[in-house]
């Protein structure tokens, strides 16, 4: 007996649903191009970067589909509001602070259900008279199963500490409600997940474990011993707002007040190293001062001179308060 | 999502120092250094690279603002855009890895935003411009140089790499030559705001006289005028280039 000629969709509903895919991959691409710029990890950034250009070949590959479905070309169509409003709230993480947000709503949330939806209508459109829907959903299913390992991967990089994961989970669940009332992207309910989500190969070209080796931060800088001395010992006269110990590293002319009073009445009980460039002979130096209140970053030059290594401008670069990283409500 | 960004909003690990290009090449002078880094020691060519690294950053987060940016821009350019970004995300990896090749670290070197703010032009046609023929010209001449020391000095992996990056430079010049034309089809006056933004970004990456026509060995960043052609650069742009790099001579 040769295949079956039995469909489940019409070209009408299948022009639909590729409209609907075609809505939802579109703003994915274009939030996710949109996020590199704002996001500072750079594990985060190659991802992303990778992974528009996939987006982009989806909503092409949908959109080219459509004419021979006879609908117009290269048109997005949400199924019903609530898949906007679903659309809006993954789209709502934008400060520096949120990169988890943002890999968790397009990779936990949406790419599993596309990935779901896409197997769901490929179990159901006919091997006689769809394979050109088949061949895109069969290319759409690969790619998403591969950006899903890859951004997971990342995540739980990302997510170094229990209030990280929590926050994680937090806004996973809160977009999954949101999918959920939509009835996912067709609108049409949501799809059982099919089984090997997690046993995509990872690719050379979008592996994250790369990403992640490439962001990882310098366990120790090249500086000379007396600079590395004069660097510790400013740091703790910072955390401790040590004026007197301060003024020691200080160039003449060059006040510490400034700086004490930037760093306010905040608690900070740790202080790190994050970033030494160099700038010709002279070093410009990052410290991260760290507490449960605040972080505050004090960017410092340093210019060596017949008495050593000394600081001829500090300042205040950025103060963040924990509570502000959480996405809006 | 806001669209577009204001400049400040462009993100950063902890590890990355930015500075203005302007105080970076005083405060570089002012200890006796040329303002900008040469190809003539190991030590210089991993600071260009540096450069060029930041560079490739800033190409892919401008590309993809222009992916989100624009919604109701032609499809066609979405998708060029949306393949630049793919095509810069591998840069940067390809500059990371460089940088470790040559022995140095991200943030070695402070980071300037000059092409960041280019890739802010509020008009898509004006950021094709700018970018995708001032600033990836720019990367154009840049490569197209460095390919040939590294030859010189013996480092297969510098060059191979960087060629293959300059092939991808290549397109998205042409990309933005082709999207220059169609976006401004019919409005002669958003042409000419956008070719005159891209005549001042060339302007300015010409460096106070750094970049001028002449041989890979004798200037610090000479420009490619047989690249250029192949991307799709006229003659008479590419001689108005030159006449430019002529009258920047002082920083």
């Amino acid at each position: 007996m040769g295949l079956p000629l039995t469909g489940h969709v019409s070209v009408d509903d299948s022009a639909r649903l590729i409209r609907n895919y075609r809505y939802a991959v579109e703003r994915a691409m274009r939030a996710l191009g949109g996020w590199i710029a704002l996001t500072p990890d750079v594990s985060a950034k190659l991802l992303m970067g990778r992974h528009v250009w996939d987006l982009a070949q989806h909503a092409e590959a949908f959109g080219k589909r459509l004419p021979e479905l006879r609908a117009p070309a290269q048109v997005s169509e949400p199924a019903n509001e609530r898949v906007v409003a679903f659309m809006d709230a993954l789209e709502e993480p934008e400060t520096p602070q949120q990169t988890v947000e943002r890999l968790v709503g397009v990779y936990r949330v949406l790419k599993p259900h596309l990935r779901a939806s896409y197997h769901d209508y490929l179990l159901r459109a006919n091997a006689v008279y769809e394979p050109p829907t088949r061949r895109i959903l069969s290319r759409c299913i690969d790619d998403e199963r591969r950006h899903i390992v890859a951004g997971e991967t990342i995540i739980g990089h990302l997510c170094a500490t229990p209030a990280l994961t929590a926050r994680a989970l937090a806004w996973q669940r809160r977009l999954e409600r949101l999918l959920a009332a939509a009835g996912g992207v067709t609108g049409d309910g949501l799809p059982p997940s099919p089984p090997g989500a997690g046993d995509a190969p990872m690719e050379m070209s979008d592996d994250a474990r790369e990403f992640i080796r490439l962001e990882a931060p310098m366990a120790s800088w090249p500086v000379p011993q007396d600079l590395r001395d004069a660097l510790d010992s400013l740091g703790s006269s910072l955390l401790a707002r040590n004026r007197a110990a301060l003024a020691r590293w200080l160039a003449a002319g060059v006040s510490p007040d400034p700086v004490c009073l930037a760093l306010g009445a905040a608690t900070l009980t740790s202080h790190r190293l994050v970033a030494i460039a160099r700038l010709g002979h002279q070093r410009l130096v990052k410290w991260r001062l760290e507490g449960p209140d605040a972080s505050v970053t004090v960017l410092g030059r340093w210019v060596p001179g017949p008495e050593g290594w000394r600081v001829v401008t500090l300042d205040v670069a950025r103060i963040e308060l924990p509570g502000l990283a959480e996405p809006r409500r | 999502m806001d669209r577009p960004i204001a400049y400040d909003k462009l993100a950063r690990e902890d590890r990355w120092v930015r500075m203005r290009a302007r105080e970076v090449a005083e405060l570089k002078v002012e200890q006796g250094l040329p303002p900008f880094p040469d190809l003539s020691t190991r030590d210089s060519i991993r600071e260009r690279v540096h450069g060029i690294l930041v560079g490739e950053m800033q190409a892919m987060e401008g590309a993809g603002r222009t992916v989100c940016d624009f919604p109701d821009a032609p499809w066609e350019f979405t998708m060029d855009m949306a393949r630049q970004v793919w095509d810069e995300s591998r840069h940067v990896e390809i500059y990371l890895r460089l940088l470790e090749h040559l022995g140095g670290y991200p943030g070695e070197f402070p980071e300037t935003t000059i092409l960041w703010r280019c890739a802010c032009a509020e008009d898509a046609a004006a950021r094709v411009a700018g970018v995708n023929r001032g600033l990836e010209g720019l990367a154009c001449d840049v490569f197209n140089q460095l390919v040939h020391i590294a030859r010189r000095i013996g480092d297969p992996i510098l060059e191979r790499a960087v060629e293959f990056v300059l092939a991808d430079e290549i397109t998205h010049v042409r990309m933005g030559s082709k999207w220059l034309t169609k976006l401004t089809e019919g409005d002669p006056e958003r042409r000419r705001k956008a070719i005159e933004f891209q005549e001042n970004i060339d302007e300015r990456f010409n460096l106070g006289g750094i970049r001028q026509d002449g041989d890979h060995e004798a200037v610090s960043i000479s420009v490619a005028t047989d690249v250029r052609r192949m991307a799709g650069f006229t003659e008479e742009e590419i001689e108005r280039l030159i006449k430019t790099t002529q009258r920047s001579q002082a920083y």
